[in-house]
């Protein structure tokens, strides 16, 4: 790395969601970094799933990047738990687990490039949506084990429209306004990202891929 | 505005009915009878203009007729449109219901329809040069948008300061909307240091021109109460799709964006998956149009009782409908 900043491309399923990530990402790694082709985006999650190798593919050759950030919404499927983590673990309706696999299959077998060996990458996975992660601190009913507490009892805690109601003052915020609100909590959360990642797994589980970059961390 | 419509024997819509919402986008194969919802509408205005029946018509059982009902304070009256054949819908009769408000208020109703407007916006028409440079509403086509754009920064400058932020906001290649009203048309001037570079609206691209004219409606103090808008998302580039909602959105949802006024109630065409992408966290706001034969009907998308658990198995809502399990889309030999 000689000190440079770290080169990364992030992929979410809005501007909005990347807009708060790129402040994340930020704060967990402790340093600026550069980011590769902005605006990458896919159109929700199967679109993410299926464009995530060519992507990564992309990167990997055609860019300098030192690594591929993804966020996605867990929407009303498997959140990420710590049994995941396990060597060999892969739960099929986890998204992290299956959006790992999938950069873990596109890059194995693809020779270096761009004077690296491989590119790194980092999952995040919200659950259900990034708004969560917005209201984190400030609802004390907006959590992890809430909304898990709550589809086991059969009766989620919240809806993703209940949530951007709550984080933006409209279910239907424009595009200024979401994005306004998520780079406020996330600037909120980049002095002290500890409670995002004790209330939210998903989010800990990509600080700590982040963190466990020893070639850009060093 | 209007709660529903119920069709017989109108076109395709044989038998059909849909409630509306304050913003429906409309989405089904071709002939499925979307453009036939929208000139319902229209008929409906046109009408509107004259004296009510004040008899019953006598009808004939394959009698075409479009029936209206109205969302508070009119919903305690009932317009319906009779035709003599599809293209003859010239008799307008008005009834009280047993129930509801605002029976005796034809005239207050009557204002407000005759507001609504369609819209099939022509870029050619948009950048023409307009005269005289004052005009009341925008035209169907667009035709007049110099004139509407020059009309509101007269009349309501903070409006047209609104417009103009948000126009850079969705395209921040541009920096400035400037106006022309001696030459009748407008230009809009490019981003970035050096000599300011204006670009002519007939140089304008037309997905851009077609967003600037849904803006000076968004931004209008004083739009129509209902807006109806074919093939939505023609032009525009899909990751623009979602500040196109917005803007419509300003116009159903108004006290969300700050603005004092009357919802105007938007119906909308598209054939977009991407579009369709956007309404995810709404489906109430989707119609969709489909098609059996020779007839075709509506349905409201938040009524299918198994959406969140389709949606659950992966998939966009635009994937979901491309698929055909939604329905609305074109029929195969």
């Amino acid at each position: 790395m000689n000190g440079r900043p770290p080169r990364l491309a992030l992929l979410g399923e809005s501007l909005v969601d990347e807009s708060a990530l790129a402040i994340l990402v930020e704060a967990v790694l402790g340093r600026p970094f550069v980011q590769v082709q902005p605006g990458l985006r896919a159109r929700g999650w199967p679109s993410v799933l299926q464009i995530l190798p060519a992507v990564a593919r992309h990167l990997h050759f055609n860019t300098d990047a030192d690594a591929l950030v993804v966020l996605v919404d867990a929407d009303d499927t498997e959140p990420h738990g710590e049994r995941h983590e396990a060597p060999g673990y892969f739960h099929p309706r986890c998204r992290l687990c299956q959006l790992r696999a999938v950069f873990r299959r596109a890059t194995r077998n693809l020779p270096p490039a761009r004077g690296r060996e491989r590119m790194l990458r980092a999952v995040g996975l919200a659950v259900p949506a990034a708004e969560a992660w917005y209201l984190c601190g400030l609802d004390e009913a907006v959590g992890e084990a809430a909304w898990i507490a709550g589809r086991e009892a059969g009766r989620p805690p919240y809806t993703r429209r209940e949530l951007k109601a709550r984080v933006y003052g409209t279910d239907r915020p424009n595009l200024a306004q979401a994005v306004a609100g998520a780079t406020a909590a996330a600037r909120r959360h980049a002095r002290d990202p500890r409670r995002l990642e004790y209330d939210f797994p998903g989010f800990a589980a990509l600080a700590a891929d982040l963190r466990s970059w020893d070639i850009i961390n060093r | 505005m209007i709660a529903s419509v119920a069709f017989r024997n109108f076109k395709a819509l044989r038998s059909a009915r849909i409630d509306l919402a304050p913003f429906n986008l409309v989405i089904g194969p071709n002939g499925s009878g979307k453009t036939s919802l929208i000139q319902a509408v229209l008929r409906l205005r046109t009408l509107s203009r004259l004296p009510a029946a004040d008899a019953p018509a006598e009808t004939e059982p394959e009698t075409a007729e479009i029936v209206f009902r109205f969302n508070p304070p009119h919903d305690g009256l009932e317009a319906t449109l009779t035709c003599r054949d599809e293209d003859r819908c010239d008799l307008l009769q008005l009834a009280p219901l047993p129930a509801g408000e605002g029976a005796d208020d034809w005239p207050g109703l009557r204002a407000r329809l005759l507001t609504s407007r369609s819209y099939l916006l022509d870029a050619r028409a948009i950048a023409r040069p307009v005269y005289p440079v004052t005009s009341d509403e925008l035209a169907t086509d667009g035709g007049n948008l110099a004139a509407r754009l020059a009309g509101l920064h007269a009349r309501s400058p903070e409006s047209f300061a609104g417009l103009r932020e948000e126009m850079i906001r969705l395209f921040p290649e541009y920096a400035d909307l400037v106006l022309d009203p001696a030459r009748g048309t407008f230009a809009l001037r490019l981003s970035g240091g050096g000599d300011p570079v204006l670009v002519p609206a007939d140089e304008v691209s037309q997905g851009t021109l077609y967003v600037l004219a849904l803006l000076a409606l968004a931004h209008d103090p004083a739009p129509p109460a209902i807006v109806c808008l074919e093939e939505l998302d023609r032009g525009i580039h899909p990751r623009l799709l979602r500040g196109v909602r917005d803007v419509l959105y300003r116009l159903s949802y108004p006290a969300d964006y700050g603005h004092v006024r009357a919802p105007v109630q938007v119906i909308a065409t598209t054939h977009s998956p991407h579009l369709l992408d956007l309404f995810r966290d709404h489906p109430e706001e989707i119609v969709i149009a489909d098609k059996h034969g020779r007839a075709a009907t509506f349905a409201r998308l938040s009524d299918r009782p198994d959406l969140e658990a389709l949606l659950a198995e992966g998939g966009t809502l635009g994937d979901l409908w491309y698929s055909g399990i939604l329905g609305g889309v074109p029929e195969e030999s």
